[in-house]
């Protein structure tokens, strides 16, 4: 009878409830559009990282990433990278040799970090390939040939075609410098790291720095995100002696990113259910005073104060949870949309989203994994807004509530 | 054994105690019997509504006491208040006060509901009690579609829904015309000599005052007058409105 009594309450006035209902929904949409906005570009930052940057795992000596000294390669690489390869849970992994040099060209000079690359086998893992703005793919006929990224190319007025001095050390730890021509320019959504990372093919690297086959890192790709703990935990177990990393260990603000974010848009949603919360109050004290005779003449007729507690808290709860379903279809249908559509942020300043390492065109989903937190701050919202004029109807005296 | 169902000794309730004050009800000394059909007439402002709502546990005496059954009421904390009014005081008032998104079967229910019965005891005693208001064809109508005589009639009902000791009416007729009055009266009067239910009544109407078979008049909060208590052994006559 109390639930039937609130369902039908609520009712009382359509316009008025119709009215906060709607602004749950609205509400509701607007926290729903802030997670699945923030997941996208997280998701979106997370993909960037993996799948152009870090990949899911690296392999490396030990002692290389200390100072990138070249002499640190991975002891027996091949056989390490023909077993990652084998591995179930493996996608793609390709073997990389690096150091860190100088560029140089007739106008001025940029450090960098070389690269050396099997082209067929890194565009598998880092999508080089579809990063591409100008030029053309590593030909096999011509030798000495760099990719570089879009922002280092402006920076040192280069494009393909341009001849650039590469200088670093060798094994040795001589001075090495080589002459190379820019093959073709990229462009991925780091500006930051096109403007460090330079790439060459790994024989010609290895020939210059005199480490021969070997190579100082593997980047593993896996087919499925979620097998990454198990894969690294394996692989650390096969090889003892090499540096297993994940993405999560390499770009460790990536992650920390992540979950700032996502206690952020937590702490907005519950700013805008704080908002909707003064909506309910002000609603609820309304139809509170509005039947105060009403609610006189119940207590008078021995209703006692826990039942109309429960009665202005099922009122309120059905009128937030009534407008749940439509924020909740709104939400779905909205990210629906732009998760078909995409959605560009190339508005907000490509060129400052791509120095921070996001991309512009993002996929929202539909945060279903968080829609059981939402519906609970949605619910506790609904809860805590009920309690003053709850408070008020119970503080009534039934006498003057008669009199009114 | 002890027929007195209203037992008030020298209550009083003052407004303003420490301004200018206004004795709403000053020293009445009251008993009611089982069955009697009594009205509490007098002016406005003479105090009967306030003495109606101390009987009935909605307001507390500043002096003396209220002892219904037995049981002196105004030694109850408000919460045991809202369970004696539930168990034994059916309350009828001026604007009927049904509950407007219940229908009329549901605010009958709603008292039955409250003390807990079962629903085949809430369903027979809703069947009895709409027969004998003569509105068994209304049972799932909202008040807002019930004429004012017909809202009155639901009020009686719902009054008598938890089978209370006693019916306390204020201003039962004060919004009906004179055949809803007459109808509703007879309704009272029959459940009074039918099942021995006491009324007390507090009217400015002829036609309630007329059918009265105990007539008390309060006039500042005093009882000027009373007809004193009747031998209710007898059958009452009622004189036709």
């Amino acid at each position: 009878m109390v639930l039937r009594m609130a369902w039908r309450n609520i009712w009382r006035n359509k316009m008025r409830s119709l009215v906060i209902m709607f602004s749950i929904a609205t509400g509701l949409l607007a926290g729903i559009a802030v997670l699945s906005l923030y997941d996208a570009m997280m998701n979106s930052r997370v993909r960037t990282v993996i799948d152009s940057e870090v990949a899911h795992i690296q392999l490396h000596h030990t002692n290389f990433k200390k100072d990138y000294d070249p002499k640190y390669v991975i002891a027996n690489g091949d056989d390490v990278l023909q077993a990652i390869k084998k591995m179930p849970q493996v996608k793609a992994a390709t073997a990389r040799s690096i150091t860190t040099g100088m560029l140089a060209t007739a106008t001025g000079s940029a450090g960098v970090t070389i690269n050396g690359i099997i082209p067929e086998e890194e565009y598998k893992v880092s999508q080089l390939k579809q990063k591409l703005t100008a030029g053309k793919l590593f030909d096999e006929n011509k030798k000495s040939q760099v990719m570089i990224g879009k922002k280092l190319a402006v920076k040192m007025k280069l494009k393909p075609g341009s001849k650039l001095v590469l200088t670093f050390t060798d094994t040795s730890g001589a001075i090495v410098s080589a002459a190379f021509r820019v093959a073709a320019i990229y462009e991925s959504a780091n500006a930051p790291l096109d403007e460090r990372n330079v790439y060459v093919r790994m024989n010609e690297l290895n020939e210059l720095l005199l480490s021969n086959a070997s190579f100082h890192e593997i980047a593993v790709l896996l087919s499925k995100d979620e097998t990454l703990k198990t894969v690294q935990q394996n692989m650390q177990q096969l090889f003892p002696s090499v540096l297993v990393e994940s993405w999560k260990d390499i770009s460790p603000e990536t992650d920390l990113m992540v979950d700032t974010v996502d206690q952020y848009s937590y702490i907005i949603m519950i700013i805008i259910m704080l908002a909707l919360a003064f909506g309910i109050i002000n609603t609820m004290l309304m139809a509170i005073l509005e039947r105060t005779r009403e609610i006189g003449m119940m207590m008078a007729l021995g209703t006692n104060r826990s039942k109309l507690f429960i009665l202005v808290l099922c009122e309120t709860l059905l009128l937030t949870l009534a407008g749940t379903p439509i924020g909740v279809l709104m939400g779905w249908l909205l990210t629906a949309y732009f998760h078909t559509k995409g959605l560009d942020l190339s508005g907000w300043g490509k060129e400052m989203m791509s120095n921070f390492g996001f991309g512009t065109m993002i996929y929202p989903e539909f945060p279903a994994e968080r829609l059981p937190a939402v519906l609970l701050i949605v619910t506790a919202t609904a809860l805590v807004s009920c309690l003053f004029p709850a408070v008020k109807a119970l503080k009534l005296q039934p006498v003057e509530a008669l009199r009114r | 054994m002890n027929n007195t169902v209203i037992d008030v000794h020298n209550i009083s309730r003052v407004y303003n105690p420490d301004t200018i004050p206004v004795y709403a009800v000053n020293n009445v000394h009251l008993h009611l019997q089982r069955g009697e059909f009594t009205a509490l007439v007098g002016p406005s402002g003479s105090g009967k509504t306030t003495l109606l709502n101390m009987i009935g546990g909605l307001d507390k005496p500043d002096a003396g006491t209220i002892i219904i059954n037995g049981m002196n009421i105004t030694e109850l904390s408000p919460r045991e208040l809202v369970d004696f009014r539930l168990h034994n005081i059916g309350f009828v008032f001026q604007s009927y006060n049904l509950i407007p998104v219940l229908t009329a079967k549901e605010n009958v229910e709603f008292i039955m509901l409250l003390q807990g019965k079962s629903k085949q005891e809430r369903d027979q005693r809703v069947q009895q009690l709409f027969k004998e208001i003569g509105m068994e064809d209304k049972l799932n109508v909202r008040p807002a579609q019930l004429s004012s005589g017909q809202q009155q009639r639901v009020a009686v009902a719902r009054a008598l829904a938890s089978k209370p000791q006693f019916i306390l009416a204020d201003e039962p007729t004060a919004n009906l015309d004179s055949k809803s009055a007459a109808n509703l009266l007879d309704i009272m009067a029959l459940l009074n000599a039918d099942e021995n239910i006491t009324f007390l009544f507090s009217t400015h109407d002829q036609r309630v005052i007329n059918r009265a078979r105990r007539v008390i008049t309060l006039v500042d909060g005093k009882i000027a007058s009373d007809t004193a208590a009747v031998d209710i052994s007898q059958p009452h006559k009622f004189e036709t409105v």
